[in-house]
């Protein structure tokens, strides 16, 4: 009766049994997190720290998207929208005066309370329903956006941030919450709520039979990982200082979101990591390289991931590991 | 309002839904053999759109007939990308995660191929038929939209034949209400399904002719109107055919009425409401609704 063939790994990444893969799950993240963090003592050039800065609000919306795309199986289009919303709150907040910190949590409140007005009408349906529906809230939040007066419409809203511009804050901002968007992800993985999620995906039927209340479920975590993409969004925005329309609800925004957990790895924990860094550090020299055709190698990128390797970086990673380890005991036995 | 603006308004509305029909139709065939959503609507919309364009430049072919070119073109198209991509990726009684992601995919393919071959410019099809206009007492309406309502209708009337006289009419047909019934009963599934992904394609090539004989157009056009097609499928029920065409009447009357309510800027807004209100009180659309008339009954 429900889905075949859903895209991502069955089984979650802390299930490794062999040190090597608790290596690889444990240490390496903790490293890349060391030196993330011991980055800016290096001084290195201000435009790698906004690279990477960029990067890490992108791990954030990517790994949010994940929790209900990838746990729950519900692709959505629209993440531009919390993430717009988000940078949109944080930004009038800011200019009103509120503290840095409380902006960025009522950036992820709104996004929130947004993402229940799509999910309300569709989570209680089966079938294509949320995915087309977060398309057109896409079009609808931006063109509403472009028309409101008094976060300027179409020619954009200007943040006065009256605190002095140090750089390396915000990126350790965006650290901590990508490193929080993590923790997040790993515990609703581990958590009850996300084996019922895991259970919609497979077979929606199936879990409610079996007491889990796919509505609820879904709203719940579609409002967490919304308002983790409330929260990058407006970290981003009070690093940018002018947002518009055309920028933070543009649709190619939600298509980044959705890209970078499926080039990652869709449904696990580090996946939507590493395809944001892929993403996040390659995007701009694409961009710039094939001004015209980026949005070609990545929706080309999307295809070829689908057709043969749903389980993107990671799924090719653990196909690797797998055919090592099929090597070398054949070499123990002969 | 006086009743003559009324009945212009409404006139403007039935001629827009004709297309708006014609549009979604494509989607509807698709969903109903195979479950899955055609993301990839919106890019095939626009290549109609050019297609037209670059018949009526270079070989000066009337668009009308570029359109009727259209079909054929497209039903090629539609079969090769079925051929391609579409026939390795697993089918369900659901739209699957990987039909969604895959269409996407080619859709940003094309949309992008689009931007790349003709740059992001604003191109229209101007004939000497765009500005005249039909004039019946105090009702006007330009001719071309006449036309394209005149082409979307008879596409559509072409199509309905073909679903009820034809064998693979009635596999299609077969295959929409019950997939193992019709495959028990000797349909040829995969053959079936490459055929209606082929007519949907055709359908979309030769509507995105249609619409840009009415509006301007560049790479993204069909992002909103693939939108549209979306609400008027959900209105009609996803897999009924005459359920497009109660749908397309509703977004129809609802983006012309509404501009005298709302400033124009809003109207791409109109869609998603739409979509949003169906989904909460209609979810089964209005063929569920007829349906839950007959049970009652």
């Amino acid at each position: 009766m429900g889905q075949e063939a859903p895209v991502g790994v069955k089984e979650g990444a802390d299930s490794g049994g062999s040190s090597v893969s608790r290596f690889v799950s444990v240490v390496v993240p903790l490293l890349l997190l060391a030196s993330l963090a011991a980055l800016p003592l290096a001084s290195p050039s201000p435009n790698i720290i906004r690279l990477l800065f960029v990067t890490l609000t992108l791990v954030t919306a990517s790994v949010g998207w994940n929790l209900i795309g990838g746990f729950a199986g519900q692709i959505s289009f629209g993440f531009a929208v919390f993430y717009g919303l988000g940078a949109y709150t944080t930004a009038l907040s800011i200019n009103g005066g509120v503290p840095p910190l409380i902006a960025f949590l009522l950036g992820a409140i709104v996004a929130a309370v947004a993402s229940l007005l799509i999910g309300l009408p569709t989570f209680r349906l089966k079938g294509p329903y949320f995915a087309i529906a977060t398309i057109g809230v896409s079009e609808a939040v931006r063109v509403v956006m472009m028309n409101v007066p008094f976060t300027g419409g179409a020619s954009g809203y200007r943040i006065i941030d009256k605190t002095r511009f140090v750089q390396s804050h915000h990126y350790y901002t965006a650290l901590v919450l990508a490193v929080l968007a993590v923790g997040i992800s790993i515990l609703v993985r581990r958590s009850k709520l996300g084996l019922a999620l895991i259970a919609i995906r497979e077979d929606q039927d199936a879990a409610s039979d079996l007491g889990v209340n796919p509505f609820v479920a879904k709203l719940l975590v579609h409002a967490l990982a919304a308002a983790l993409a409330g929260a990058a969004g407006g970290v981003y925005a009070r690093y940018a200082l002018f947002i518009d329309p055309d920028g933070v609800f543009a649709f190619r925004n939600g298509v980044a979101i959705l890209l970078m957990p499926i080039i990652g790895g869709v449904g696990t924990i580090w996946g939507p990591v590493i395809g944001a860094f892929v993403y996040g550090l390659i995007h701009e020299e694409v961009v710039a390289n094939f001004p015209q055709a980026h949005l070609l190698i990545f929706g080309s990128l999307l295809i070829l991931i689908i057709l043969f390797e749903p389980g993107g970086v990671v799924g090719l990673f653990k196909k690797f590991m797998r055919s090592l380890r099929a090597r070398s005991s054949v070499g123990s036995h002969s | 309002m006086s009743a003559a603006d009324f009945l212009n308004l409404f006139i403007a509305a039935v001629l827009l839904a004709g297309v708006y029909a014609a549009m979604s139709v494509g989607m509807t065939i698709i969903y109903g053999v195979m479950k899955i959503v055609n993301l990839a609507h919106a890019g095939f919309l626009m290549l109609g759109a050019y297609f037209v364009f670059e018949a009526y430049d270079r070989f000066k072919i009337d668009p009308l007939l570029g359109v009727l070119l259209a079909f054929p073109v497209f039903f090629f198209i539609g079969m090769g990308v079925h051929w391609l991509l579409v026939r390795r990726i697993a089918t369900s009684d659901q739209p699957t995660l990987t039909s969604l992601l895959l269409l996407f995919g080619v859709w940003l393919v094309l949309q992008n191929l689009g931007y790349l071959i003709w740059g992001n410019s604003d191109r229209a099809i101007l004939t000497p038929r765009t500005l005249s206009s039909v004039e019946i007492g105090p009702i006007s309406f330009p001719t071309i939209r006449l036309a394209v309502f005149i082409v979307a209708v008879a596409s559509l009337v072409g199509l309905e034949f073909i679903l009820h006289k034809t064998w693979f009419g009635r596999s299609v047909r077969a295959l929409m209400q019950n997939k193992e019934a019709g495959q028990i009963v000797g349909v040829n599934v995969n053959r079936t399904a490459q055929i209606a992904f082929g007519v949907g394609i055709a359908f979309a090539g030769a509507a995105g002719g249609l619409l840009a004989m009415l509006y301007s157009f560049n790479p993204d056009f069909g992002a909103s109107f693939q939108l549209r097609a979306f609400v008027i499928i959900v209105l009609g029920g996803l897999e009924s055919f005459g359920g497009v065409a109660v749908g397309s009447l509703i977004l129809a009357l609802a983006e012309t009425f509404v501009i005298l309510i709302l400033p124009a800027s809003y109207q791409p807004a109109i869609a998603f409401s739409l979509l949003v209100v169906a989904l909460i009180v209609l979810p089964e659309g209005i063929a569920g609704l007829w349906a839950k008339r007959r049970r009652w009954a």
